[in-house]
């Protein structure tokens, strides 16, 4: 599903030259639930935005879903990025301006679906995270469990085969994150690849595999819960 | 997909700067517009001809006053003697120069007596070489002979029994009858004095190029017998300048009296178009310094949204909109602004020409200003907001991963 390997990320300016990820090597298959761990600037981020085409990578390859996505153009990782990829962030960055409806019709509309279809995935993707009496309502008026909620709707959306999750739950409290943590095990149990960054090892251990890194590495790989079981 | 719902809806949520370049658009395009027009009614005035042979033609005064100062012979000799110059194809004494400001006008008018209204010319006054020294082209009828030709003194109230009018005056007398046909009819000035049409000339403008009836001229068939008089000459092209001074010398040979204010009938034309060109610079710098203004306020606005939804950019960006949706997402926007700004601009735009209209006199606009101001207007928000959008379009996709 998802294969790094040797994967080298450098970020330079004029003074500095900072090794983001070195030789980074990685096997997701499909529908794990993966946790990423580690410390603060190990290179957790980096790696989630270049497993979801956000950004570009210096070195060793990487395929996602069989294909190689090392010398696509921005065109390119644009389109397979919204056909393959959904995304869940920390600070749920929904669209203040739109409402639940427009935030979630959002990457359909690049998709090139039609009315019909975008209004009946919008209404599908609502419908499971509890949040289809809410259409209309803007961000702002909603709860942040809630805003998460939507944008994890708007990531089931374009019914993508990979899920990239970056600290989905960093900005809730206990409460709020376990039903969030539920939500996306739910997911993941109807099909969906996982791949999760977060600093909290209760939830990573609620993924199937925990892959810690370090130093921009993977340096330690440990299965949770075997996958069958998981997914029982 | 061009959004043009979740674009719209979002900018009623952030209505403020939307709106106040919307009301800056509308209010360009209400005096662009309205600019554009009086420019090309302005234009098309400057343009007009005047009838005569500008290029070629000149007048000098000749203004008398020694004992011996005899008006008539004078102006026999001064008629002989430029008629006579080598390179002059004409000459004659006038009343007025045609678009140079000063003259006389009358009414004239198709029934006798004071109830009926006249139609306002100017008069002309010249002798049977006037249609040559004017270069204006006999259309019917005929011209006059040198027996038609009277003098008229300082006390003369009354007319010749012949005129010659322009096309132009001869279809407003009679609308209804081909110009050729009102060779020979009759028509009264001073309310009832009779007057015969004897000629019909093409062309001929009246000395205030403002005036509605600036096409009415007549040509009278007089001499003015007076001590101040001024000639009217026409010379072989490329010959004028030559002969302004030959003239000038000629005349001023006559001790008895001064010569002065010679003025070719080009800067005389020049002259009296000034304000119309100096109007048309005005507005045209107003044209330039509001789409300026405006296309600054657009790029400003862009800017400033830009900047404002960087991540919102980076958001979209991860979820799979590629530099050009993000691209048609600013243009898109702008085209709803201005959208709203050139149909609010199409009201005012009306509005302010009925105002023009009613306070200066002008025409009214052809109705076709409208739409092309309204394309112009669009043209002009998109290429303003082309800049920041393409700026937006470099904003990264990992920017929706940044907590800064």
């Amino acid at each position: 599903m998802l294969t790094m390997t040797n994967v080298k990320k450098v970020f330079r300016t004029d003074l500095v030259e900072t090794h983001a990820l070195r030789d980074f090597n990685l096997q997701v298959d499909e529908g794990e639930f993966v946790a990423v761990t580690g410390p603060s600037g190990s290179g957790k981020t980096t790696f989630l935005n270049i497993a979801g085409m956000l950004e570009t990578f210096n070195g060793g390859t990487y395929q996602l879903d069989g294909k190689d996505v090392s010398h696509l153009n921005d065109n390119q990782r644009s389109r397979l990025r919204n056909e393959k990829i959904g995304f869940i962030f920390q600070s749920y960055n929904l669209i203040p301006d739109l409402n639940l409806f427009d935030n979630v019709d959002v990457p359909l509309r690049y998709r090139g679906f039609d009315a019909k279809t975008r209004k009946q995935r919008i209404e599908e993707s609502l419908e499971i995270v509890g949040l289809a009496n809410r259409m209309k309502h803007l961000p702002a008026q909603l709860s942040g469990g809630q805003q998460q909620r939507v944008a994890i709707a708007r990531a089931l959306a374009g019914k993508p085969r990979f899920l990239l999750a970056d600290e989905p739950t960093g900005n809730l409290d206990s409460e709020m994150a376990q039903s969030v943590m539920e939500l996306l095990k739910n997911i993941n149990k109807s099909g969906t690849t996982i791949v999760m960054v977060t600093h909290d090892p209760l939830l990573a251990k609620q993924a199937t595999r925990n892959i810690f890194v370090k130093d921009g590495q993977v340096s330690e790989i440990e299965d949770v819960i075997p996958m069958h079981v998981a997914n029982a | 997909m061009l959004e043009l719902g979740p674009i719209f809806r979002a900018l009623l949520r952030n209505k403020v700067g939307a709106v106040l370049i919307a009301i800056q658009v509308a209010f360009t395009m209400a005096i662009i517009v309205n600019s554009v027009s009086i420019i090309y009614e302005r234009s098309q005035e400057t343009k007009r001809p005047s009838g005569i042979d500008e290029e070629n033609s000149f007048f000098i005064n000749s203004s008398g006053f020694g004992t011996n100062f005899g008006a008539k012979a004078t102006i026999n000799k001064d008629l002989e003697d430029l008629r006579a110059l080598p390179g002059v194809i004409d000459a004659v004494q006038i009343n007025a120069i045609p678009v140079s400001g000063g003259g006389w006008s009358m009414g004239l008018q198709t029934e006798p007596g004071a109830e009926h209204d006249g139609i306002g010319l100017a008069v002309y006054m010249v002798d049977e070489h006037g249609l040559g020294a004017l270069d204006v082209e006999l259309l019917a009828g005929e011209n006059f002979t040198a027996s038609d030709i009277r003098w008229r003194g300082n006390a003369e109230s009354s007319w010749p029994d012949k005129i010659i009018i322009t096309q132009a005056m001869a279809n407003r007398l009679f609308p209804d009858v081909d110009y050729a046909q009102t060779v020979g009819k009759t028509v009264y000035i001073n309310d009832n004095e009779p007057m015969i049409i004897s000629g019909i000339i093409d062309k001929l403008q009246a000395p205030w190029v403002g005036w509605n009836n600036v096409e009415n001229a007549m040509l009278s068939p007089e001499y003015l017998e007076r001590d101040a008089v001024r000639y009217f000459i026409r010379t072989e092209p490329g010959r004028r300048d030559e002969l302004m001074k030959t003239v000038e010398e000629m005349l001023a040979q006559n001790k008895e009296r001064v010569i002065d204010g010679m003025r070719s009938i080009e800067y005389v034309r020049e002259r009296s178009y000034r304000s119309h060109t100096a109007m048309i610079k005005i507005l045209t710098t107003v044209i330039i310094t509001l789409t300026i203004v405006t296309s600054l306020g657009i790029v400003g606005l862009a800017s400033f949204s830009v900047n404002r939804r960087k991540k919102q950019i980076g958001i979209r960006r991860a979820l799979g909109a590629t530099k050009r949706d993000v691209l048609r997402y600013f243009m898109v926007e702008n085209f709803l602004i201005s959208t709203v700004g050139v149909v609010l601009g199409a009201c005012l735009t009306i509005g302010l020409n009925i105002v023009l209209v009613n306070a200066l006199s002008l025409t009214p606009m052809d109705w076709y200003y409208i739409p092309i101001g309204m394309l112009v207007l669009c043209l002009i928000g998109q290429i303003a907001v082309f800049g920041p959008a393409k700026r937006a379009t470099n904003i990264a996709p990992a920017t929706a991963t940044r907590t800064v």
